[in-house]
């Protein structure tokens, strides 16, 4: 069936009753029932797994009320409410009532905060807006959530899981529009500095000619004393070297120049964000355009060794996964400023790909090694690190189903290893 | 398709009610509630709206047994039309398997039509769908107001692409069921092919449409 990994987010994912309703969130609700003289409350989900269950100590049996509990109008699971007196059917009811409400408002928060969470569309005050208003059209059950500190709490975890996004989809944007903005610079005066140079290559032949037909006709003549002053002017100039070498210095320009126009593609490709297109890339060469891009920022003296081996083709939206790399080899690049010695190696066993990065940085001491994946822990100067690059690595390695794992000793260095499945065509 | 349980015998399929701002497209799925019978059918939720315009999206989900004994599950979706929420459109737009174009009779709103169908186009070509295959039909809404554009020139600018023309008004309710049910007639059509719905769980279009489609007994 359906590529789960392929699709980040489709609006539609079916709900169980159990992601919508929490034990703590029911608890004052219960307790109150039973203090009011309810027996027994039983909630069960649409496969008679009880989800949760409340009851009076010494409780027997009763008269009981059956209600069926929806989710998006289908039946979801049962509520079973038994009490010893006939008039607590009131209470019963409106018991149900809470629960479908309260059901029916989570639903519309985990809808909403899908949306956005996944889908990055509005600002984060809006967000923060809607949240706010939803929250009010639930004041009516507000009685009911003594735990709201908690249920804040939560909310501002989804909240800030969002604003994690939009922040780092800024930062692409800019470095995108940055990229693509050099790219754009560079091309132009490349343009005719390549044709200028193909141009120059033509001429140089052409004087080479002319000089060489030149000193032959010359040199049938019988003006000796001329020929010979020519002659040693030729060889003082060094006027053969210099037409050999002139045609050398163009081909060498002329490779340059060709190098420059790939980086300016690459720069281009790499501008490519929000071109969320899926395909089928070789991850050796997303590294190198990736180091291709950061070719400013690795100092003269750094060691990047590469050990790549033949991959197969990796299914994924390139822009993600260049965006991963870039923000683990950018973590190297910062971890040590003279004698970095990076290796990068990758290859592929058991339909796994396998991509290293090992530096010889200071390594990350061991107090944090559990905190560098949360969003916004950084340990860099304000200005310098915001804290989301491994945050956004681990999201996006996920994504693709596959695994991170760093491994780091103090003072010799640190390993990012990552892991990524190959998977058969999906159908998607 | 959202999704395809074998274990649960399930089978969750998604229509969407796509269309520029403002066009009817909640109106069209608020008739389709009032309309329609309780049974078969869930409640319309409508996502938070703001200044009255839909953000998120708006639901309304259909369900059925069929012979064999699977559940299938159709979720009619809205998407919000402003320019600006175009993510989430595309989020809606992700495994689709039909789609009513709703666009918007008005003479001033010639312009936005386009634009949004163009949008359609590009956005489904982004998630992966191909626009010449996908379930599709297109609704005229608003025909009971004054300055609109004529019937023969809608059909003339339409007909030869071959997508099934309905004209309606949401608020008046006439033509909502008629695109409601194409749509569900094509998409019984697309689902069909892969699914088999009616060789292997006997369900043949005709009741598909019509468990679906099942009007309120008038009550006196
Ligand atoms: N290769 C590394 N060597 C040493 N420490 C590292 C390395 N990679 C990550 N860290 C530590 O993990 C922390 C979190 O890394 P992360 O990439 O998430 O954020 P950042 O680099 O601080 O900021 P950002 O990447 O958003 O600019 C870093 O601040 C640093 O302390
Ligand atoms: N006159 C008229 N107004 C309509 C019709 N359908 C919808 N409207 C109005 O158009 C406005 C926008 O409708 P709505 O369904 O919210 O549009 P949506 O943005 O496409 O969901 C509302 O004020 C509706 O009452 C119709 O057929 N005729
Ligand atoms: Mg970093
Ligand atoms: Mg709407």
């Amino acid at each position: 069936m359906g590529n789960k990994q392929d699709i980040q987010y489709v609006v539609g994912k079916e709900k169980r009753l159990k992601d919508l309703i929490s034990e703590s969130e029911l608890s004052p609700l219960l307790n109150s029932a039973l203090k009011a003289g309810i027996c027994n409350i039983t909630l069960k989900d649409d496969t008679g797994n009880i989800i949760v269950e409340a009851k009076q100590e010494g409780f027997t049996s009763g008269l009981s009320c059956q209600y069926t509990l929806t989710v998006e109008g289908e039946p979801a699971g049962q509520l079973l409410i038994t009490s010893d007196a006939e008039e607590l059917k009131p209470l019963a009811d409106l018991i149900y009532e809470a629960l479908r409400s309260i059901i029916n408002s989570n639903l519309k928060r985990v809808l909403t905060t899908e949306v956005h969470s996944s889908v990055v569309t509005q600002s984060y005050e809006e967000l923060l807006e809607t949240n706010r208003k939803l929250k009010e059209s639930e004041t009516r059950y507000r009685d009911l959530a003594e735990n709201l500190d908690r249920k804040v709490q939560e909310r501002t975890e989804e909240l800030k899981k969002a604003y994690t996004r939009l922040i780092q989809q800024e930062k692409m944007a800019s470095i995108g529009q940055l990229a693509a903005g050099l790219a754009h610079e560079i091309n132009n005066p490349m343009g005719f500095i390549m044709s200028n140079l193909s141009t120059l290559q033509r001429y140089i032949e052409r004087l080479r000619e002319f000089i060489n037909t030149q000193a032959e006709a010359i040199r049938k003549t019988s003006l000796t004393e001329l020929i010979s002053s020519i002659e040693e002017k030729r060889k003082v100039l060094k006027i053969d070297y210099l037409l050999q070498d002139s045609i050398e210095l163009i081909r060498d320009s002329l490779e340059g120049s060709e190098r420059v126009k790939k980086i300016v593609s690459d720069l281009k490709g790499f501008s490519h964000i929000d071109d969320a297109k899926i395909s089928i890339i070789d991850i050796n060469k997303e590294i190198d355009r990736t180091l291709n891009v950061l070719i400013h920022e690795i100092p003269d003296d750094a060691e990047i060794v590469k050990e790549y081996n033949d991959l197969p083709g990796f299914r994924c939206n390139p822009a993600s996964i260049c965006q991963a790399f870039l923000n683990i080899i950018l973590n190297a690049l910062q971890a040590r400023q003279q004698g970095l010695k990076l290796k990068i190696s990758t290859y592929y066993k058991d339909g796994m790909i396998h991509v290293i990065f090992s530096d010889n940085g200071p390594g990350i001491p061991e107090d944090i090694r559990e905190r560098i994946f949360e969003p916004f822990f950084t340990t860099k100067e304000i200005g310098k690190g915001t804290g989301l690059g491994l945050t956004v690595v681990y999201d996006v390695i996920t994504s693709y189903g596959g695994g991170i794992d760093i491994e780091s000793k103090t003072g010799e260095g640190t390993t990012v290893k990552l892991t990524l499945p190959v998977k058969g065509d999906g159908d998607v | 398709m959202i999704e395809y349980d074998e274990t649960e015998k399930r089978m969750v399929f998604k229509l969407v009610y796509y269309g520029p701002a403002l066009s009817g497209k909640t109106t069209n799925l608020l008739r389709l509630h009032d309309i329609l019978d309780t049974e078969g059918r869930g409640d319309l939720m409508v996502l938070d709206t703001k200044d009255d315009r839909t953000i998120f999206f708006d639901l309304l989900p259909f369900f059925l047994t069929t012979p064999s004994g699977w559940k299938l599950k159709i979720k009619v979706y809205t998407v919000p039309g402003q320019v600006k929420h175009d993510a989430t459109r595309k989020a809606v737009l992700q495994r689709a398997d039909g789609i009513a174009f709703i666009a918007d009779s008005q003479l001033s709103e010639i312009r936005n039509n386009f634009q949004s169908f163009e949008n359609l186009e590009k956005n489904l070509t982004f998630v992966g769908l191909d626009i010449a295959t996908i379930p599709l039909v297109i609704q005229f809404n608003k025909r009971d107001l004054q300055k609109i554009i004529p019937e023969e020139d809608i059909e003339r600018v339409w007909r030869p692409t071959g997508i099934p023309i309905f004209f309606a008004s949401a608020l008046k309710g006439w033509g909502v069921i008629e695109t409601f049910q194409m749509l569900l007639d094509k998409t019984y059509d697309y689902i069909d092919k892969r699914y088999s719905l009616q060789d292997v769980h006997g369900l043949s279009k005709e009741e598909f449409i019509q468990r679906i489609v099942r009007k309120k007994a008038m009550d006196h």
